[in-house]
């Protein structure tokens, strides 16, 4: 009897969140007939992709137990990069290459940094906030403060259109949800994510894959501002701000761990479309911004309060 | 008649499964520097537990100047006049002197501020009453180990101890630092303080102490004048036993020579060792706790730097400076804090053996193979009479033995031929120890040469084929099957003379 209660809760702490997504879908439609038609949930999805793609690269380090802040500012930075070079030089492809290296870099600064100094959560916090704060202003340098208009033209611009950004969200979900769950790369950082120490002493080779971690988040970082400069078609050094807290929120919301060692690429897709679905239910439904901001930081919190629950419970009971 | 400052009269303390004090009586006299000596675990910290109200004792009495008391706390202990000088300083680093002399109980003026005036003066005069001198306003972080013990003497002194406890107070001195902390404690004797000295330098209680208890198994073995001791009759005490449990018996010869470290030095840790390593024998490694033989394996295994040294594997010269280098030279480590460095305990028995070689589990190297990863735990799960419900069981759930042969499968799953083994048996039942050494036994038959670390006397003997013995870092000696005993071990591992 208890061990059945305790099951449900478990079970409940797991998918709870899933529970919920499908409530508000529910409980929306019944009000609002705008809400569940095929154009406004393409539409959520197309606004969702951006933060998605950020979302599963940031899953990678979260799942390792570290964290990267610096997300936001590298969306900016490549956003501006790609730009400039297709309204200046009509170079899309070297653009768009150019700033998605750019990704990386920062992310390999980034993991550098981390490795050399055997760097544990607190400090991956504190050096990927440096970081924002710097790239912020590389990016602010770079484009001298201006917003850019995009003048259109080559491959970039297509890159947003339609279905595509939806497509590049999934397409990235999948193949890194393969390579978390089916190669010995996924399988490594999750257990170092459980116990970084003990995967040191088992021969894991600490430094690279800290250094990796965070080539993949920025990696995913500047691509999905590639995408989101051509869906707008404008980039601005400010256009990534505050993404990097989006991103990591859908992360938490979809059920990883910020300790590191449980969670995955499939619950970061489910966490960004419930925080793609709430805020567009919320915008049917006429509520304002601010009010709005109040709903999301709560289910962030819930979120974060089931998953400490939801362990404690299973290390006690279920056995 | 002389009186006994302290007196504790057949405490007996029991934890689950362990006798840990088995009628213990120790009678100090007052004014006198009274030894404790006995080996690692023979029960002397669990008695000083006793005594400053940590563990409370199942049955015995304690006595101070002739009253019987009870130590419910630590601060029982302190109003009753007893301080502890212990091996973890117990200061506060980033505060100042002054304020770790007053920690919790600072002096206000009449303005209700601080009053540092006061307790500077008054802490001076605390230092200068043990003729030592230093600047009260700097920051105990700023401070050599050894200011820091006198710091802690003075401010024992300051509250009126009558007995202060030293537990390993040279452990970390240097020759210099030792002799000023011997003048401090002959001008604390001539006050008429008790002290109790607690060491495994020899040497040291010759020349500095009155009297010596000697401890073993967790029993009073004598207390003598230590004028009318001599070293060996004190080691022969402190070993005593003959060695009577059984340890599986092994076949195995030790073959050629797969694995040498030479001159292997770590900053401040390890100086100069060497060592040699057969297939198929096992080379213990003896020492007190703190003799540096996990940071010596560490060292070697690249989890630390090396500071200078060089070591062949199979005749090859190997440069290691990471775990995972280690690893693909065929070196593995059983850590001792399996919780700690040696499980995810999140993870399930499965997934913790086949993380240390998962390419041989995934297709091409690449994609890991579900059904590969099932057929090797289970191999190794039956191969070591792993005893779990299941391979996905998360290891917290395991018993300590269970979780060990868990560690151990990890290694023998990426196949390596030296193996180090840091406290293999450490809380893991009878039963499941015995196990353990079968394994041992089984390992080093099939091959392997393994490096075991044990501060069990009859498990170091019982088990090795070699035996070195570490002291501060450094080789004290290495003794030959035919010279294996307690006695020679432990005449080693103690400090009998300078190096």
């Amino acid at each position: 009897m208890n061990k059945n209660k305790n099951k449900w809760l478990s079970l409940l702490c797991d998918y709870g969140l899933l529970v919920v997504l499908i409530l508000i879908i529910l409980i929306v439609s019944l009000l609002s007939k705008e809400f569940m038609t095929v154009d406004n949930m393409t539409n959520i999805l197309r606004q969702s992709a951006v933060i998605g793609i950020m979302a599963i690269g940031v899953t990678v380090v979260i799942l390792a137990g570290h964290i990267d802040l610096s997300i936001g500012s590298t969306v900016s930075l490549a956003g501006v990069i790609v730009m400039s070079f297709v309204n200046n030089y009509k170079m899309d492809w070297t653009g768009m290459i150019l700033a998605i290296l750019a990704g990386g870099l920062v992310g390999l600064v980034n993991g550098l940094i981390i490795a050399v100094i055997n760097g544990r959560t607190c400090d991956s916090f504190i050096i990927t906030f440096g970081m924002q704060t710097a790239v912020a202003a590389v990016a602010l340098i770079y484009s001298g403060g201006k917003y850019m208009s995009g003048t259109g033209g080559g491959v970039h611009s297509l890159l947003g259109k339609g279905y595509l950004p939806i497509f590049f969200f999934l397409f990235f979900a999948v193949v890194l949800f393969l390579v978390m769950r089916y190669t010995p790369f996924g399988r490594t950082v999750y257990f170092m994510g459980a116990n970084t120490k003990a995967a040191k002493m088992s021969g894991v080779n600490i430094k690279f894959y800290t250094t990796m971690l965070f080539v993949i988040a920025g990696v995913m970082a500047s691509t999905a501002s590639v995408i989101l400069s051509s869906r707008v078609n404008a980039a601005s050094p400010t256009s990534g701000k505050g993404y990097e807290l989006d991103a990591i929120a859908a992360v938490v919301v979809g059920g990883t761990s910020l300790t590191g060692g449980k969670g995955g690429i499939f619950k970061t897709v489910l966490g960004v479309v419930i925080i793609g679905v709430l805020g567009n239910a919320l915008n049917v439904m006429n509520v304002t911004t601010y009010p709005q901001m109040i709903i999301r930081g709560f289910i962030i919190i819930i979120a974060v309060v089931l998953d400490v629950s939801g362990n404690k419970l299973k290390n006690s009971g279920v056995n | 008649m002389e009186s006994y400052a302290l007196e504790m009269i057949d405490i007996v303390k029991n934890f689950p499964g362990v006798k840990a004090l088995d009628n213990v009586t120790l009678k100090v006299k007052k004014g006198e520097v009274h030894a404790i000596i006995g080996e690692n675990g023979a029960g002397k910290s669990t008695l000083m537990k006793v005594l400053n109200g940590v563990y409370q004792a199942d049955s015995g009495s304690i006595r101070i100047e002739g009253q019987e008391v009870k130590i419910g706390n630590i601060n029982t202990a302190k109003s009753l006049g007893i301080s502890f000088v212990f091996q973890e300083i117990n200061l506060v680093p980033t505060l100042s002197v002054v304020e770790n002399f007053y920690l919790g109980e600072l002096l206000k003026n009449k303005f209700h501020m601080i009053d540092w005036h006061t307790m500077t003066r008054n802490v001076k005069e605390a230092l200068e009453k043990i003729n030592f001198t230093l600047d009260p306003k700097r920051r105990v972080l700023e401070l050599t180990v050894a200011e820091k013990q006198m710091i802690e003497i003075a401010r024992a002194v300051s509250r009126n101890a009558k007995i202060i406890v030293m537990d390993e107070p040279t452990s970390s001195l240097s020759e210099n630092e030792v002799e000023k902390l011997f003048a401090i404690i002959r001008t604390l004797r001539e006050q008429g303080i008790t002290i109790i000295y607690i060491s495994h330098k020899l040497d040291e209680i010759f020349e500095i102490c009155d009297a010596a208890t000697v401890i073993r198994d967790g029993k009073t073995i004598e207390t003598r004048r230590v004028k009318d001791y001599t070293e060996d009759l004190m080691i022969e005490q402190m070993v005593g036993r003959s060695v009577t449990m059984e340890f599986p018996q092994r076949t195995s010869k030790p073959g050629e020579v797969i694995f040498s470290a030479a001159d292997i030095c770590r900053k401040n840790k390890i100086y100069h060792v060497d060592l040699e390593l057969r297939r198929g024998e096992v080379l213990g490694l003896a020492g007190l706790v703190g003799a540096g033989r996990t940071e010596l394996c560490e060292t070697i295994i690249g989890a630390e730097k090396m500071e200078a040294g060089e070591i062949r594997i199979f005749g090859k010269k190997t440069k290691i400076s990471n775990t995972r280098q280690a690893k693909h030279n065929s070196i593995g480590m059983v850590t001792e804090e399996r919780k700690e460095t040696g499980l995810a305990l999140d993870f399930s028995v499965k997934q913790n053996i086949v993380i240390t070689n998962l390419p041989k589990v995934a297709w091409k190297g690449i994609w890991l193979n579900a059904g590969k990863e099932d057929r090797a735990a289970g191999e190794y799960i039956e191969e070591l009479n792993i005893k779990t419900p299941g391979m996905n069981q998360k290891t917290m759930f395991l018993s300590g033995g269970n979780q060990q042969k868990v560690v151990i499968a990890k290694w023998l799953f990426s196949d390596v031929d030296i193996l180090i083994l840091d406290e293999p048996t450490r809380g893991i039942d009878v039963g499941a120890k015995f196990e353990i050494y079968q394994l041992i036994n089984k390992l080093a038959e099939q091959g392997k040469a393994i490096l075991m670390i044990s501060s069990e006397m009859n498990e170091i003997i019982g088990m090795s084929d070699r035996i070195i013995v570490m002291h501060n870092g450094h080789k004290k000696g290495e003794l030959e099957k035919d010279m294996i005993s307690a006695e020679n071990v432990m005449r080693l591992a103690v400090d009998t003379e300078e190096e």
